[in-house]
């Protein structure tokens, strides 16, 4: 029940990409999910497809990771496809059977939609396989510091993240704990209806929400013993470097949203 | 509230948060190509919402929804993305409107749980919904019923996974008040 879970998908490997700044990946990310929509131009979709594959080949992840994650979306990708190969009436007609035909406007826009999804959820994993969790919090903290102005307590989220993400392998010790103990005194949680299986999970989950509460206790408490008041004047550990490939990259992609933008005025 | 109140606060949102991710990951059923599941994901959220109010249930919710993302992406649109992940799981916090106060009694704790549930059920469902309206804004083609579609795929595994986390909050207050009226 409990093998083979794997929190996160992060794959550590010496790459380049491993070393970015997360924030200029996030940053990046963020700008190729926005502008790879504005655009249909086979230039631009050509140097979308440039730049994810050189990111690609550059972090060293091999691909069959890329493809156990997109096992789903294969599917997802294929039906829009489909979807759009028969519902779309322009161009000429391609194929004529009794009951659809394929119009070459199908082909197109099916395809272009196919290709921009693809590049676009290839983009987003890379971002979660090179980067690990902790360093995603630190980089959503830093870019989510703006909206500190309108009282939104960024720094306190960041920080019950990082918590979340360490006590997720404890917590999940402890269900497994939980789970033995009660199938030592003969609970079944595998056979039955729905409603049984529903019952014997209450007495799992009362020790766990009990337990887990307590462990939030003897934290705050901890936390308080070392001095924890707020996030005010509060230093970091690890600290973020941005580096000359981080702003290197990053012009890269700025390069990219303009020109899409330039593109789409001049089309 | 006191520094000391808001430091236990904060852990038990982290807590809840990674209890959640753990519970998500004991799915009942998982076949919805696009996302979603029936598993008990909601209830770490929703007892944190009933337990301490609207704030700290949205702040659960919030954090669970950047990890699930984080671990689980499913993203084909920015704005879907913001919605189905940070958005719909921070609006289930919104159950702790119907919080239960002290001295309430057995029928009013379970009308007020049934009526939080299904506020923050409605609302996650009601982001889902939207993103879906999005994504489908984006790639269907004209002509398709985009609506239709985002309502059934949505209502198919929220409206189980809502009744099973009812069923089950439910039954956990029964077995301990102490986890949703700490002392």
């Amino acid at each position: 029940m409990f093998d083979n879970v794997i929190i996160g998908q992060y794959v550590p490997k010496e790459s380049v990409i491993h070393k970015m700044d997360p924030r200029s990946k996030l940053i990046i990310v963020l700008l190729f999910i926005v502008f790879l929509f504005l655009t249909r131009h086979p230039f631009i979709l050509g140097m979308a497809v440039i730049l994810t594959f050189t990111a690609f080949s550059m972090s060293k992840i091999p691909f069959g990771y890329f493809i156990k994650g997109m096992r789903f979306i294969a599917i997802i990708i294929f039906f829009t496809f489909i979807l759009h190969l028969f519902m779309t009436r322009e161009g000429t007609v391609l194929v004529e059977w009794p009951l659809l035909t394929i119009y070459s406007g199908g082909v197109i826009e099916g395809s272009l939609i196919a290709l921009r999804l693809f590049l676009l959820i290839l983009m987003a994993s890379l971002l979660t396989l090179t980067t690990t969790p902790i360093d995603l919090t630190d980089g959503i903290e830093t870019l989510m510091k703006p909206l500190k102005k309108v009282n939104v307590p960024t720094h306190e989220l960041a920080l019950m993240m990082s918590i979340a993400l360490r006590f997720i392998p404890t917590l999940l010790g402890e269900t497994a704990k939980i789970v033995k103990a009660q199938m030592a005194r003969g609970a079944n949680f595998s056979e039955g209806s729905l409603w049984k299986r529903l019952k014997a999970l209450i007495p799992v989950l009362i020790p766990l929400f009990v337990q887990s509460f307590k462990r939030a206790e003897d934290l705050a408490v901890a936390m308080e013993a070392r001095g924890y008041n707020g996030g005010e004047g509060r230093t970091k550990f690890r600290q973020l470097k941005w580096k000359p490939l981080d702003t290197g990259a990053l012009s890269l992609f700025i390069a990219f949203a303009v020109l899409t933008v330039i593109f789409r005025f001049f089309e | 509230m006191n520094n000391s109140r808001s430091t236990l606060i904060m852990a038990e949102v982290a807590m809840m948060a990674a209890l959640a991710v753990i519970l998500d990951l004991l799915t009942f059923l998982r076949f919805w190509p696009q996302g979603g599941s029936v598993s008990l994901a909601m209830l770490p959220i929703l007892v944190m919402a009933f337990r301490r109010g609207v704030r700290p249930g949205v702040a659960t919710g919030l954090i669970f929804g950047i990890i699930n993302m984080i671990y689980n992406p499913f993203i084909v649109h920015w704005l879907q993305a913001l919605l189905d992940y940070p958005v719909a799981f921070a609006v289930i916090g919104l159950a702790g409107l119907f919080t239960i106060k002290g001295k309430a009694s057995g029928p009013q704790v379970v009308i007020s749980l049934i009526l939080g549930v299904t506020a923050g059920v409605a609302m996650r469902f009601l982001a889902h919904f939207t993103a879906g309206v999005v994504w489908f804004g984006e790639f269907a083609p004209e002509g398709t019923p985009v609506a239709v579609y985002a309502f059934t795929y949505n209502i198919s595994y929220l409206l189980p996974s809502m009744i099973v986390c009812l069923i089950v909050l439910i039954l956990l207050n029964t077995g301990s008040r102490r986890i949703l009226q700490p002392a």
